[in-house]
């Protein structure tokens, strides 16, 4: 391996090809991420409440959708669903935003992350409007956050070139799962304009971080390429972000999300669905955006 | 139910995540010998969660409770 923490993208003096392309992008989207400027706390027209008695998620994007149990619902039963998983929604993207908030900001003006450090302004400041509204109609819509179920467990230290690398690849690859629901929801007029609303402006910044993430990841992993990265380290890092990526989805099948809509038997049927086919075939349209970026820029091969 | 017929949920749900895995000692250290990883956790925590009946506050866990069968019984299976 290379020495450790080896820069992301060179620091000033020792500039490459990509340093340059990757300064200029930096550029650009930080000049974006100005215009596009909003404050959180005055942007939202938050109502007194959000009617139960429509849909707060689109039915296509149900856990159940696609399945027996979707026809077997009454609709009721289904916009019930819709709201409590709408709402693990939003919980999934304040808990993983504390994550990458806690990494972006271990980072920022740290040896290594001189030419990112800038737009990571730009990134903190945005994830934290961004934990801020999406907690708010948790809050104040039902009343709850539903829990983070992840601990990070004892493990033996990466390298941190290693440990850079899947830092931001998590961060990619959660922020591309949650556009996906995002552009839907936003686009979906059969929602309540303040659903709509918060998934559009969200999907608006994240569009600029994904465009960063992509190239960020892409530099990361050629680093760990040309410091000689070994084959049994490739097949870890890929099967530990095949997992990442199954265990991100498998987070929207969330039992208490069953019981509150009234659902028996969460746990066994997070299992069922989850085994569904048609589930299956929904997470791989989901993943699509992820798992070709990682095929091009060759972290995952024709096995994943 | 025996102890041994409460902790077999738990041993099925090991073993299936884990198939090369035959025998689990009742002490064998299920983190360390990665039995049981950070990206398993959140499954581990759901079947726990539909075996004990009742939800778990993570931030009110000790991990090591989690570290054998032996813990995981004296810590969530005992009547």
């Amino acid at each position: 391996m290379h020495p450790r923490n080896t820069p992301p993208a060179a620091a000033a003096g020792t500039a490459t090809a990509d340093d340059t392309e990757f300064r200029v992008l930096l550029d650009r989207l930080s000049d974006k991420a100005t215009a596009d400027y909003y404050n959180p706390f005055t942007t939202f027209d938050w109502p007194p409440a959000i009617p139960t008695d429509g849909l707060w998620m689109s039915p296509e994007l149900l856990s159940v959708h696609g399945t027996e149990l979707f026809d077997e619902l009454s609709p009721a039963q289904l916009r019930a669903l819709g709201r409590w998983e709408s709402v693990n929604f939003y919980s999934l993207n304040v808990h993983g935003i504390r994550e990458l908030l806690i990494e972006v900001t271990r980072r920022v003006h740290t040896p290594g992350f001189e030419l990112p450090s800038e737009f990571f302004h730009h990134f903190i400041g945005e994830e934290n409007d961004h934990m801020w509204f999406f907690a708010t109609f948790c809050l104040k819509y039902a009343d709850k956050i539903y829990p983070d179920k992840s601990v990070r467990l004892p493990e033996a230290p990466r390298d941190p070139d290693v440990e850079n690398f899947l830092v931001f690849a998590r961060i990619l690859i959660f922020e591309q799962i949650v556009d996906h629901y995002n552009v839907q929801l936003a686009a979906d007029r059969r929602l309540h304009a303040t659903i709509r609303h918060i998934n559009r402006l969200h999907h608006q910044d994240e569009s600029r971080h994904i465009a960063f993430g992509c190239r960020l990841v892409q530099l990361l992993w050629q680093r760990l390429l040309d410091g000689g990265l070994d084959e049994t380290a490739r097949l870890e890092l890929r099967s530990y972000l095949g997992r990442y990526i199954t265990t991100s989805m498998e987070s929207f099948y969330n039992p208490a999300v069953y019981r509150d809509a009234g659902l028996a038997n969460g746990f066994a049927l997070r299992g069922r669905l989850l085994a569904h086919p048609a589930r299956q075939a929904a997470h791989a349209k989901v993943l699509r955006k992820t798992t070709d970026f990682l095929h091009r820029i060759g972290v995952f091969d024709a096995r994943h | 139910m025996t102890m041994d017929d409460a902790i077999k949920p738990v041993v099925d749900w090991l073993r299936e995540h884990n198939p090369t895995v035959e025998e689990i000692p009742e002490d064998l250290d299920l983190i360390e010998n990665r039995l049981i990883d950070s990206l398993g956790f959140m499954e581990f925590i759901l079947m726990l969660e539909d075996l004990i009946g009742r939800e778990l506050r993570l931030d009110q866990i000790d991990v090591n409770q989690f570290r054998t069968l032996r813990s995981l019984t004296d810590h969530f299976l005992k009547e």
